[in-house]
């Protein structure tokens, strides 16, 4: 992570890496042992200690109804998207704005907000599956390990029903 | 379209429909120069804003009407039929233009001249009138185009009249400059004082308001140890109450904004098919939510056409049967408890029930055996049978035979009640039954699979309980049945239809409960693990992926702050495969076929140790609750049932003292007429299907009790339980229907 001139909601992407290094504000989550990220642009707001009420028959990504703000939010599970077992208790949930609509993701925990530098991102590497290649738009490299950027118009309830 | 032609168009709208309304009002006070005033100035305003924003045709034809108007309000003219007549085409042909700037954003190019050559022939006082032309400079010098400041200087022009004796003419009079002037800076006070909004916005009030009940139930949870809190949280209890009914009241719009149509509707109709008719109307500051008014309005309009082509007789024949050969139209709006109830009356010759006895034996519709053992009010629910039609011809107007199908089906889509009075010469009385708002549904609650669904009531008919120990669910092959009553209801596991990997038949070790359902013709038994309170469900959607799934209507936040989808027991019964009632020998279904049967349901009771019945279609709820509860308006058990007053009766003595306070009882909430009346009983024993008992040689039907399990057994006549005082007129139909 750098401190040089900021654009903040400025988003990452692979056109702009090689001419200027851009900032980006990002969310990161923990899900088991990884940590993703989302960039806080399409963060509504972070809710946390949700247990969502599940809804037989629904797609398999699903994760279930949450009650915000006087509306039922379908959540989309992190885990499930994940082929990851379900975990016991409650979740934190991101509620995502995407395509004039809204969802909730469902991950285990939301660690902090960090400000990255386009100059440490990569695009996904060849070798990861195709499933996921379809989720991950890349990765930055942090100090401590690599932070997964998940892409908000692809985790979309609707997009994702459409695909599987 | 810009901002300010739409704002025009709107208070266009506005002030003709209150230029409408005037202008029938008109017709019997000629002389009310209020409602001159108030006509001059809907034309007025459109012609003053059109100038402004350069519509010319527009212009051009709210001119001829204005000097129409100013005649009549000078007096040179009275506001006789024709009069009125030539005005309500000036209205007609504004609200044609304005439908055109609606629709295209400009005025169109039609010709007004034959319209424009009309209204300046009507300035000739009736006695001089002849057919079009000379009369044209005069009038229009009489009031210049210029606008309102114009106006004052005119009538100032005008030399004070001297005729006194004339009472019209005293108060067309009164109409002077001073009060012009005065009249419309009282209107526009009002204008300022309200504000139009977008129901989007409102939609979303409603929604946050209903958020914020809930959080205030949390809060009110977590901070019962704290006095201090407590006190706090109570007044957040009380405020969020009052927002929540102030958001509600937001969306309701007086039924004036419909019935205010009618007066135009009733007196073109009365011309075309040469009635005469006074209309009466009655609550019209009644408030409904938007949507539902919105959801009535055809309704109603079909109501009122029925009501003066088939209702209503001509006056030569109302003369003959000795009544005023001007008949009486009645709508009237109430509300009660949490329904409006609007009422379409008419003092005609009522429906003839030998007529549709006849046409629905015709129709094949019932056999002849079966109608002549049915009541007249069950042979007066024919005519909502799609198709059906008495009318001995059919007019423009109606007897075309759409019409009182499509009117109950409007009205049961908003969750609402169509009820048919007659008398023959008497008249006829159709009452539609209206729920307050859309967005409420009252639902049950049931559990299976560890969660909550929402089970709205409207498709529920009973509830049964299965012990473990009874091998009551029986088999053919994978097909589970249930003997309800004798006869096989096709059952449908909930847990089994939401998760079909769980197979097979070992359930049968706990206490399983069957909700029989009645939807879209399908009659089936859901069964559930659990049942829980019933409750009044606020509808929230579902996004488009849960949709899919195709069995949830949508889901609900329950009292506790829970979440819970809502089911949609026709596509529950679809994706099991239920059969329509049609291939299924056991059903009836719907209350028209219903009616048809010769035995009716009731429910069976014990009070002070004898049996009785209460018909079934009667009963709302049946609610266990402590003696206390019970409450005494001096000698008369009165209960509190969600909000409303229900008065108990107690023929078996159920609430004669040696009980204490915390005592349960069992009160059988029933409907009769408009009131619900309570039953005290001391066991609700069965439901069980009454055969009609016959009176000895006659066949007249013996009224008040009827054969159950092959007993005779007495029915409870909710209609002798006398009304509370205050509570309106006693209703004594089903004595009627009975004797």
């Amino acid at each position: 992570m750098s401190t040089s001139t900021m654009t903040p909601g400025g988003h990452a992407s692979r056109r702009r890496k090689k001419t200027a290094i851009t900032q980006t504000e990002v969310c990161s989550v923990r899900l088991g042992e990884g940590l993703f990220g989302i960039p806080i642009a399409h963060i509504l707001e972070i809710v946390g200690g949700t247990r969502p009420l599940p809804v037989p028959l629904a797609p398999g990504f699903v994760g279930g109804l949450v009650h915000y703000r006087g509306d039922v939010l379908t959540t989309v599970s992190l885990r499930r998207l994940l082929d990851l077992p379900d975990r016991e208790g409650a979740q934190d949930m991101l509620v995502v704005e995407s395509a004039g609509s809204c969802f909730g993701l469902l991950v285990d925990s939301v660690s902090a907000v960090l400000t990255a530098s386009s100059a440490d991102f990569e695009a996904n590497p060849s070798t990861i599956n195709d499933r996921r290649r379809a989720l991950f738009a890349g990765a930055y490299k942090l100090e401590n390990g690599l932070m997964v950027m998940l892409d908000p118009e692809r985790l979309d309830p609707l997009r994702l029903a459409r695909a599987a | 379209m810009d901002e300010l032609t739409r704002e025009f168009l709107i208070e266009s709208q506005e002030g003709l429909d209150r230029m409408e309304r005037c202008l029938t009002d008109l017709e019997t006070r000629p002389g009310d120069a209020g409602l001159l005033a108030d006509i001059f100035r809907s034309v007025h305003t459109i012609k003053g804003t059109t100038g402004f924003l350069g519509f010319a045709r527009l212009e051009k034809l709210a001119h001829a009407g204005e000097n129409l108007l100013a005649s009549l309000r000078d007096g040179k003219i009275a506001a006789d039929g024709e009069v009125v007549t030539g005005l309500l085409h000036l209205l007609d042909g504004l609200r044609s233009i304005l439908k055109v700037i609606e629709t295209d954003g400009h005025e169109g190019e039609a010709a007004d001249e034959e319209l424009i050559e009309q209204l300046k022939a009507l300035q000739t006082p009736a006695d001089l009138r002849v057919p079009v032309h000379a009369q044209a400079a005069e009038p229009d010098s009489g009031f210049p185009a210029a606008g309102p400041p114009a106006a004052p200087a005119d009538s100032a022009e005008q030399p004070p009249r001297p005729s006194e004796g004339n009472p019209p003419e005293k108060s067309l009079e009164k109409f002077t400059a001073a009060r012009l002037e005065a009249v419309p800076s009282s209107t526009s006070s009002t204008a300022e004082s309200t504000l139009r909004v977008d129901i989007t916005l409102l939609n979303r009030m409603m929604n946050l308001v209903g958020e914020l009940v809930l959080t205030r139930n949390q809060v009110l949870q977590a901070t019962s140890s704290d006095s201090r809190m407590t006190m706090l949280s109570r007044r957040l209890d009380m405020v969020t109450a009052d927002l929540r009914e102030a958001v509600m009241k937001a969306r309701m719009q007086p039924v004036s904004n419909i019935f205010s149509k009618m007066p135009r509707m009733v007196r073109d109709l009365t011309r075309t098919l040469g009635r005469q008719v006074r209309l009466e109307m009655e609550g019209q500051e009644t408030e409904l939510d938007k949507s539902l008014l919105e959801a009535i309005k055809d309704p109603l309009t079909h109501a009122i056409r029925n009501a003066l082509d088939h209702g209503i007789e001509p006056p030569e024949k109302r003369a003959a049967a000795g009544k005023n050969p001007e008949g009486t139209l009645r709508l009237r709006a109430a509300q009660e408890g949490s329904h409006v109830i609007i009422e379409v009356c008419d003092d005609g010759a009522g429906i003839a029930v030998e007529r549709i006895r006849a046409k629905a034996i015709e129709r094949g519709l019932i056999t002849e055996e079966r109608a002549a053992q049915q009541s007249e009010r069950e042979l007066l629910q024919l005519i909502f049978v799609p198709g059906f039609s008495t009318a001995a011809a059919v007019t423009n107007v109606s007897g075309r035979g759409v019409g009182m199908d499509v009117v109950r089906t409007n009205v049961e889509r908003i969750g609402g009640k169509v009820e048919l009075e007659s008398r023959p010469e008497k008249g006829t009385t159709l009452r539609l039954r209206i729920p307050l708002t859309l967005a409420i549904v009252p639902a049950l609650i049931v559990r299976s699979l560890n969660q909550s669904f929402a089970l709205p009531q409207g498709a529920l008919s009973e509830l049964v309980h299965v012990p473990p120990s009874e091998a009551a669910i029986e088999w053919i092959e994978d097909a589970a049945l249930y003997r309800l009553r004798g006869q096989l209801l096709p059952l449908v596991f909930l847990d089994r239809l939401l998760l079909p990997g769980v197979a097979g038949r070992s359930t049968d070790a706990r206490d399983q409960f069957i909700a029989v359902l009645d939807a879209d013709g399908r009659h089936f038994g859901l069964v559930v693990d659990g049942l829980a309170d019933p409750e009044e469900i606020v509808v929230k959607p579902l996004s488009p992926v849960l949709k899919e799934i195709g069995l949830y209507s949508g889901a609900t936040v329950l009292g506790n702050a829970e979440l819970a989808l809502i089911l949609d027991p026709g596509a529950i019964a679809q994706r099991a495969g239920i059969g329509m009632g049609g291939e299924d020998e056991t059903f009836v279904s719907s209350d028209v076929e219903g009616g048809n049967e010769p035995s009716r349901e009731f429910l069976l009771v014990e009070t002070g140790g004898r049996q009785s019945a209460i018909p079934l279609d009667r009963v709302i709820r049946i609610e266990q609750l402590p003696v206390s509860r019970v409450e005494y308006i001096g000698p008369r058990p009165v209960l509190n049932f969600e909000g409303q007053l229900v008065q108990v009766e107690d023929a078996g003595g159920m609430l004669v003292s040696g009980m204490r306070p915390d005592d349960p009882i069992i009160v059988v909430i029933c409907r009769e007429g408009e009131r619900q009346v309570g039953v005290a009983v001391a066991h609700v024993l069965d439901v069980a299907a009454g055969g009609i008992l016959f009176q000895a040689g006659t066949t007249r039907l013996a009224a008040g009790v009827t054969l159950l399990k092959d007993r005779v057994t007495g029915v409870v006549e909710l209609g002798l339980v006398a009304p509370l005082p205050g509570q309106g007129e006693p209703s004594n139909e089903l004595a009627e229907v009975m004797a």
